[in-house]
């Protein structure tokens, strides 16, 4: 693990570790402040959560009009002046099922897509919320002086073999 | 039940009542006699000045004039069972509905007491149990066993006997007979010492309900509003409210 | 540490206060909004306890309506709508504020809602709690309440979704689910951040919150993408809401009510009110806990501004809807217009208009928007306005009907008074207690904020400018 104060040395030193060989897999930065993605050099990851808000509100949107359309039939009672089911208030029950499951799936959705929650330990450092970047390396042994050069001559804080802390 | 009652050849009755304004002396006797019938609590003096009381039928008064020139205007206003009625859609339980003999039914183990009916009632015809519905000590003595007492937190409103009706149709039933003419009477129409209140079937061209309604004399109250009610007014002299 | 830049250590001093702290390290921004939170000082405990005893007080007024009767409060025939009913729409107008500012801030990318989203939507969250209070506390049957929820039973009856309750049930219980789950999630990385550096219970309780978030850019990532889509789908909930509330109202044919204009009305009136609840209640917690750092002038600016262009929409949406009732000239708008100017609702109208329309003057003025107590006179004044403008509209509609032996009149209980009081005790309570639980201001947000900025030359001018970054 190293900590760096500066993201354009992060940036660098994490360039240099492509060219040492270490893939993008084997390494995970930890901020305290959210950096725009492209930042540090590292590839985007791709998100299924558009995928699983849209089945959330697709799964809203059906049950919305089950309770809105089809129970009125199945529990049948007339009242005056409407018919069973009419279109404006079942439009307002489908819309408010529909925006609820969204949220709702948004919500598990991103906590499915971080496979939260894990309390396990995990390589972590607390002075990361001071506002140090950590980066995280997983590589051969052999490597080991080779990249030690390379994050301290990017001015990194502090290298070391970090042990898991339990969050 | 309703649907036992009926033969399959006759199609359903849609009750009304007739309110001559031209008869009715202002009495209240119909009030008195709808509490009875209905087992309708008794509110003190400030509860009633206060907008809280009960009745079912109320014969509302208006006085014009100064000594010793005053008139009371009056009529008699229940629950207009209204074909399209406002109440209806807007209670979230389904404690007031439309039955299929044109009533306003209200059911009242199903009301939870929000009171969304009594604000869209134009008519404000109905009542609340503000508080536990109480009987003072001898009209115990006199509580119909064929209607519900309600409890606090529960609406309700003229129901046009519906007791009566049911208990006239099953009769008839029994019998293997139609209901005649006049046979069923809500508390108030039997009450009435002058005859001014008429109940009986719309649907029967030859009720004397559906005879009196085609007069020139008829009208409805609040009818721009388009609620469909099925009591019927007859314009009356002069101390009683035209329409 | 952020991006030290010579150009900026010589930046003049009004824009170095805009620089989003810029001379602040992190760890000291962080104990900066730690601290407060620790500090629990005697006057915190007198208002506690003198907020708990109200909500004490208020249940036990409850618990009176209850056993005996929804007679205890002040409703009649024709009333039968009163404070209770008052207070909900005021609540749910005051939870619009949170949402607006997190919400619709956060896309059109407004650097100044930072410090600011968390105490809007925790505002939301609780104001919703005490909105969703009410319609049980006006049931006549309130132990028969789980009848409006739709679950197969062997009564063999079913909820009726025509109605505007229903709607109001499922929308409330939406909005509040939605809020809660945004004021969440935008909590993670500082609950992160907090179990960091406490011990004890809190740590435990920040541990469990945090879910384990460490920061990497994955979580980043996703954390981002499911903030956006939040922002988006939460506006359509909170426009949806406060409309389904004023349809309870318009649906009915009650003169007055009967209106289209009610949803748009009701919905600008919310913001209105929402925000200047927000105002206020940002002013006093700054002083409170001390937060002159991170609340500052700009912000305030900026919030009052907004309030103004709320205030002067609110006025437009009353007269449209106003000059279409005066002008149809129907007889019992006309009686219930000619109440409210000149008969027994007149004081009511005349404190309703004064109190909603002087504010939006005032707050013209930057002193006015940037002096914490002038911007606090102003908002209080807002709300009493729009509470007066809603018991106007409840009370004050219902006392006027078709049909003149059906007029009547309402006089307030203490049962009433006090549940009202109890919400407004609740509320502050809640929120007083989740400032010392949670961080308020959302400093991985600042923190975030900071790396946007920088300072350019223009010409002879050092100006700080906003980096396009996400």
């Amino acid at each position: 693990m190293a900590l760096f104060q500066e993201s354009m040395q992060t940036a660098e030193a994490i360039d240099e570790l492509h060219t040492l060989g270490i893939p993008d897999g084997q390494m995970t930065v930890i901020t305290g402040v959210p950096y725009p993605e492209r930042a540090l050099g590292r590839h985007v990851e791709w998100l299924r959560l558009p995928q699983i808000v849209i089945a959330g509100a697709l799964s809203g949107l059906v049950f919305g009009i089950f309770l809105a359309v089809i129970t009125p039939h199945l529990y049948r009672l007339d009242v005056g002046g409407h018919p069973t089911v009419s279109f404006a208030p079942a439009a307002i029950i489908v819309f408010v099922f529909t925006m609820m499951a969204t949220i709702v799936w948004t919500f598990l959705g991103v906590l499915w897509e971080m496979n939260f929650p894990e309390f396990g330990p995990k390589y972590y450092d607390k002075l990361v919320t001071d506002g140090y970047l950590a980066v995280v390396l997983e590589f051969p042994p052999t490597l080991e002086s080779q990249v030690r050069q390379a994050l301290t001559t990017h001015g990194a804080h502090n290298v070391y073999r970090p042990e898991k802390q339990p969050l | 039940m309703a649907q036992d009652v009926k033969s399959s050849v006759e199609a359903a009755p849609r009750w009304a009542m007739i309110v001559d304004l031209d008869r009715c002396t202002g009495c209240q006797a119909c009030v008195v006699a709808c509490h009875a019938e209905n087992n309708i609590p008794v509110v003190n003096e400030q509860q009633a000045a206060y907008g809280r009381w009960m009745h079912w039928i109320i014969v509302d008064r208006y006085w014009e004039g100064e000594y010793p020139n005053v008139k009371a205007r009056f009529t008699p206003v229940m629950c207009q069972q209204c074909a399209q009625a406002p109440c209806e859609p807007v209670c979230p339980v389904f404690a007031t509905y439309h039955n299929r003999e044109g009533l306003n039914a209200q059911v009242y183990n199903r009301c939870i007491g929000t009171r969304f009916c009594g604000n869209a009632c134009p008519y404000k015809v109905r009542a609340y149990n503000w508080f536990e519905p109480e009987f003072p000590s001898p009209l115990t003595e006199q509580l119909n066993p064929d209607v519900t007492v309600r409890s606090r937190g529960i609406m309700e409103k003229c129901t046009f006997c519906i007791q009566r009706i049911r208990r006239a149709e099953l009769d008839a039933k029994a019998q293997g007979r139609q209901l005649a003419d006049g046979e069923v009477q809500p508390a108030c129409v039997q009450t009435c010492p002058p005859s001014a209140l008429v109940f009986g079937d719309l649907n029967d061209p030859n009720s004397q309900v559906s005879q009196l309604a085609r007069s020139h004399r008829s009208f409805r109250l609040l009818d721009e509003l388009g609620t469909d009610p099925a009591v019927i007014y007859l314009k009356g002299g002069e101390t009683n409210v035209p329409g | 540490m952020s991006q030290a830049d010579p150009a900026r250590a010589s930046a003049p001093s009004e824009y170095g206060e805009r620089l989003l702290l810029e001379a602040r390290q992190d760890a000291d921004i962080n104990q900066a909004v730690l601290q407060p939170m620790f500090r629990t000082g005697p006057a915190f405990w007198v208002l506690v306890t003198i907020l708990g005893t109200l909500v004490a007080w208020g249940l036990y007024a409850w618990g009176y309506l209850v056993y005996w009767g929804i007679g205890a409060s002040g409703k009649n025939r024709p009333v039968y709508w009163t404070l209770f009913i008052t207070t909900f729409v005021f609540w749910v107008g005051i939870s619009h504020a949170g949402t607006m500012i997190s919400a619709v801030l956060r896309l059109l990318k407004a650097d100044w809602r930072r410090p600011i989203t968390r105490g809007a939507e925790a505002m939301t969250a609780f104001a919703l709690m005490m909105a969703g209070l009410y319609p049980l506390v006006h049931l006549g049957r309130v132990w028969k309440f789980y009848w409006m929820i739709p679950y197969p039973n062997n009564r063999l009856m079913w909820p009726n979704f025509q109605s505007p309750l229903m709607w109001d049930m499922v929308a409330i219980f939406t909005y509040l689910i939605g809020s809660t789950l945004y004021l969440y999630l935008a909590l993670i990385p500082d609950m992160a951040m907090a179990r960091d550096y406490t011990g004890g219970w809190r740590y435990r309780l920040y541990r469990a919150l945090a879910l384990g978030w460490r920061g990497t850019e994955g979580e980043w990532h996703k954390l981002h993408r499911a903030l956006s889509i939040f922002s988006v789908a939460i506006i359509p909930i909170f426009l949806s809401v406060h409309s389904i509330v004023s349809w309870d109202f318009a649906v009915t044919i009650q003169p007055r009510w009967h209106s289209t204009i009610f949803a748009p009305y009701f919905v600008v009136g919310a913001i209105y009110s929402g925000l200047s609840a927000l105002a206020s209640i940002l002013v006093l917690v700054r002083r409170g806990m001390r937060l002159q750092e991170f609340l500052r002038a700009e912000h305030f600016n900026a919030l009052g501004r907004l309030v103004m262009v709320a205030g002067m929409a609110w006025t437009y949406f009353w007269f449209a809807g106003f000059l279409v009732e005066w002008y149809g000239n129907e007889p019992v708008t006309r009686e219930l217009i000619r109440q409210e100017v000149a008969g027994h609702l007149a004081p009511l109208f005349y404190l309703q208009m004064s109190a909603n329309l002087i504010p939006v003057g005032l707050l013209a003025f930057k002193k006015v928007r940037t002096t914490p107590v002038l911007l606090l006179a102003a908002t209080l004044l807002v709300n009493v306005g729009m509470f007066t403008e809603r018991a106007l509209i409840v009370i004050g509609s219902l006392q006027r009907n078709d049909i003149p032996f059906n007029w009547g009149t309402y006089r307030p209980t203490w049962v009433e008074v006090s549940i009202v009081v109890m919400t407004f005790a609740g509320f502050a309570l809640l929120y007083t207690l989740f400032s010392r639980i949670v961080p308020y201001v959302p400093v991985w947000e600042i923190k975030e904020g900071r790396l946007r900025y920088t300072m350019r030359r223009i010409g002879r001018l050092l100006v700080p400018t906003a980096a396009e970054i996400e």
